[in-house]
């Protein structure tokens, strides 16, 4: 549904039809979330959501292969920016969602000018301090925050006057999102700007020798992030009504990485497949929440010692993705 | 007017001085070579040229415009475009997008354009396609379109790097040792495609080991030795200088194995 | 607002506090110089060092001078286990940075979530070494757990000193961390000394942890502020200088606890992330320069 490529060679037909396998499989998981309710919809919304932030991460750090551990830090933007308007100061849901959205990509913008220029390690640990950060801050500041307590009574979204309350209401809203993302990424992927991420992915040598802004396509990669992460967080509250500090941990970094190492980095199918097999695993086995952080950091060492290009990419011709 | 012109351009690195005082003038039309025995300072006087690095002194001047110590990426917006020795391909691209993200400074499509496709943005894209189509039909690759980089053969990609360089379509285009690594037949191919590129009006300097394609494509050469122009002229008056056989017989076999036919050929 | 007076006493806990932040970072600095890794679990060896010592005192009554050295001896097992079970297969297929400090950073997770399961959330502390009331210079009071800490700390950096100078196997791997290949071509165990730069980084980590905890308390959860604040002190210090890490750890320490009393306890954090952010900006080669 998302793939258009202009020109199409014959021989590769069989390969698309492989490359819709993922797509396949994300209609039958929400489907059947549709069909039974209750606890799958909310299970599987929440993976849906997590989709979005992924799709972010994947831009920046599949598309453009560089390295962020702290962009939970702008989902905090967003989710807080967006239950502090709505619960504390009455806005209505979708005005405080574009706000949160702009203040996210600000700070990403005041913060990547400086934190893009990092290199290895350091880059790593700044981004990943940047999300702490955000982390004690949404702690310390209670007279917004209130602290860990946290946030409860935010409205759900609406559409003119009317709440989208029910389990499926969210679910269908929340796929159209998704799809919405996915679509975006593949677009980005087949264009002059995906082209010029893939370019800085691939040697950022070569890319400035053909006139590539290298660090321009670095901070817009680093500020589209940003905002689907915003996004994912305003969702979040938004869907769930309440937030707290945890939401936005160190816990949704590594769940969030184990849902791109999953899915299958760089590829535009491999965020939401991951979201969806890493949240629905831990509900199959029915384990409790202290084993889900547990086995997400077994299974992420697992697959970068053992599948480092994913699931997603058994299904991706190789070389183009 | 010349189309590039070094002016007393240096480099060092500490104590030691890579590129000395070096001055010539590159003309629009036609071939120009820097040879020289390894470790001259080709590669550091291409960076100073490109932008990779700047220069400790001298000024560099391109179009008539001073391009000294500009960023690699504004000097290659200017028509200033290189290749490098050791081949950068995106292998995880296939080959055709590696020629399509040469087409880079021709395009204007932002971010909203690769979301909304409006007509301009197709019609972009669609030029963008066609150009590429036709580098890879003038380079030989047009059957290998979809291969990933990565799969071709060490001669293609080469090959291909010349292709994606020229889809920026420079006026002056940098080929840093463009025969390194290829058989004759490879580098006879590569000699016809230089002087098609330089015959349709690209200003070509490469700087090569294989004394045989500097011979038949370069209508100029400059030789430099230990960081230093030593000699200029054409191919043949190049040969005939004193200088020039003092420098290759007088320096230690050359260590690079990367193109077995430059040792036999510098000697001869 | 802030009462100046207080001053010197602060500095005194930001003294204590930075020797262990700069015995992390002396860990940090350890492996990094030995394999040029970045080994993101080290705060699950400073929580841990605590933590084990906790249980062996409180659950099954082990002196605390015994379990202290049992705790250490088991860390510095964990970290030859985790060289060997993630690091390594990683290390083999040559796999870049970021991915090996994804792995550690996965693997911190594992172990805080296994301590989390086998000992509860709630936090854990250790009985002071010396139970006597501080002794008073002035109007500051110096605690024996900071005589400890103090002691303790400038033993370990004067024994690793002699370590990595006097000893072959110490030379050895400053001759790794100098040049890899060429200590490999000397015939040094290069990947021997990996095992034993995990090992030595997490008895280091295991220290510390043991040191501190009896002023403030062990939790599952408490490695990864120690990791930052033990990586600021190493950068603060030039990434791979050991004992530029250490004298980073004693300024993040006496910057920390100044920044308590200006901003309050609850910033401590934000104020040691923002030295972090600001050196990494600014000055990324730290005071003394990076190695290397």
């Amino acid at each position: 549904m998302t793939i258009s490529p202009s020109i199409t060679s014959p021989e590769r037909r069989p390969l698309r039809l492989v490359g819709l396998l993922p797509w396949l499989f994300a209609g039958v998981v929400i489907g059947y979330a549709m069909l039974v309710g209750g606890y799958a919809a909310t299970v599987v919304s929440f993976a849906l959501i997590y989709a979005v932030f992924v799709t972010g991460l994947n831009l920046f750090m599949g598309f453009a292969a560089q390295v962020s551990f702290g962009q939970n830090a702008f989902a905090a933007i967003g989710g807080y920016v967006s239950a502090v308007l709505t619960a504390t100061y009455g806005w209505g849901p979708l005005p405080a969602m574009v706000l949160g959205m702009s203040a996210a990509v600000a700070a990403a913008a005041v913060i990547g000018f400086p934190a893009l220029r990092l290199k290895g390690h350091y880059l790593a640990m700044g981004t990943l301090a940047i999300g702490l950060i955000a982390y004690e801050i949404t702690v310390e500041w209670q007279s917004v925050t209130q602290g860990y307590m946290g946030i409860s009574g935010i409205p759900p979204f609406g559409i003119a006057g009317y709440e989208i309350t029910s389990d499926r209401g969210q679910l269908v809203m929340l796929s159209l999102i998704v799809a919405a993302c996915a679509f975006a990424a593949a677009r980005i992927r087949r264009s002059r700007f995906g082209r010029a991420l893939s370019a800085v992915a691939g040697s950022e040598e070569a890319a400035l020798a053909l006139g590539i802004d290298v660090s321009r396509y670095k901070l817009m990669a680093f500020l589209l992030s940003a905002g689907f992460a915003a996004l994912a967080g305003s969702l979040f509250v938004h869907v769930v009504g309440f937030v707290s500090p945890e939401v936005f941990g160190l816990h949704m970094v590594i769940v969030t990485f184990t849902m791109l190492y999953v899915g299958g980095i760089g590829t535009v199918a491999g965020p939401l497949i991951g979201a969806l097999i890493v949240s629905l695993l831990p509900e199959t086995f029915r384990a409790f929440k202290d084993y889900q952080d547990l086995a997400y950091g077994a299974a992420l060492i697992l697959l970068l010692i053992y599948a480092p290009r994913g699931l997603a990419s058994l299904f991706a011709p190789r070389g183009r993705s | 007017m010349s189309r590039l012109r070094l002016e007393g351009v240096t480099r060092r690195f500490g104590g030691l001085v890579a590129v000395d005082n070096v001055s010539f003038d590159v003309p629009a039309e036609g071939v120009t070579a820097v040879i020289g025995p390894n470790g001259a300072g080709k590669t550091t006087l291409f960076s100073l040229i490109s932008g990779f690095l700047p220069p400790s002194a001298g000024k560099i001047t391109f179009d008539g415009q001073d391009i000294t110590g500009h960023a690699p990426q504004s000097i290659a917006a200017r028509g200033l475009v290189r290749t490098f020795q050791l081949v950068k391909l995106f292998e995880d691209l296939s080959v055709l997008d590696n020629v399509k993200v040469g087409c880079h400074l021709h395009g204007k499509a932002g971010l909203f354009s690769a979301l909304l496709r409006p007509a301009s943005a197709r019609r972009e894209e669609a030029q963008v396609e066609a150009r590429a189509r036709d580098l890879l039909a003038f380079t030989g690759l047009a059957a290998l379109a979809d291969e990933p980089a990565s799969a071709l053969p060490y001669g293609r990609q080469r090959m291909l790097e010349l292709a994606r360089a020229m889809a920026a379509g420079p006026k002056l285009i940098l080929l840093d040792e463009p025969a390194a690594g290829l058989n004759a037949e490879e580098s006879a191919a590569l000699s016809r495609i230089i002087r098609r590129i330089a015959d349709d009006g690209t200003t070509v300097l490469l700087i090569e080991h294989d004394m045989t394609l500097v011979m038949n494509t370069a209508d100029r050469v400059v030789v430099v030795d230990f960081g230093r122009k030593i000699a200029q002229g054409t191919p043949a008056q190049v040969r005939a200088d004193p200088a020039v056989i003092a420098a290759y017989l007088g320096a230690p076999e050359p260590s690079d194995t990367e193109s077995p036919s430059a040792q036999e050929t510098a000697h001869g | 607002m802030a009462d100046w007076s207080y001053i010197p006493q602060v500095l005194v806990s930001g003294l204590g506090i930075g020797c262990v932040y700069g015995l992390i970072g002396i860990g940090f600095c350890v492996i990094y110089n030995a394999s040029g890794i970045v080994n993101f679990a080290q705060g699950a060896f400073v929580m841990l060092g605590g933590m084990i010592t906790h249980v062996l005192l409180a659950r099954h009554g082990v002196p605390l001078p015994l379990a202290a050295l049992i705790a250490i001896a088991a860390v510095a097992l964990l970290g030859v286990a985790i060289e060997r079970i993630v690091v390594r297969p990683l290390w083999n297929r040559k796999a870049t940075m970021f991915v090996m400090i994804l792995a550690t950073l996965a693997a911190q997770i594992v172990i805080e979530r296994l301590t989390l399961i086998a000992v509860g959330d709630q936090p854990k502390t250790l009985p002071v070494f010396t139970d006597r009331p501080p002794l008073m210079l002035g109007n500051v009071a110096v605690g024996y757990q900071f005589l400890w800490i103090v002691g303790g700390s400038l033993t370990i950096v004067g024994l690793l000193a002699a370590f990595f100078s006097l000893t072959r196997t110490g030379k050895a791997m400053r001759a790794c961390s100098i040049n890899r290949e060429a200590a490999a071509l000397q015939g040094i165990p290069v990947s021997r000394m990996l095992a034993l730069a995990f090992a030595l980084s997490a008895a280091l980590g295991a220290i510390a942890g043991i040191l501190i905890t009896p002023t403030q308390y062990t939790a599952f959860n408490v490695g990864v502020p120690f990791a930052i604040s033990g990586f600021i002190a190493a950068i603060v210090g030039g990434f791979g200088r050991p004992f530029g890490a250490f004298l980073g750890g004693l300024l993040l320490g006496l910057l920390q606890a100044l920044a308590i009393v200006v901003f309050g306890a609850g910033l401590k954090n934000v104020a040691a992330l923002s030295v972090l952010l600001l050196f990494l900006f600014i000055r990324p080669s730290g005071i003394l320069g990076a190695a290397k």
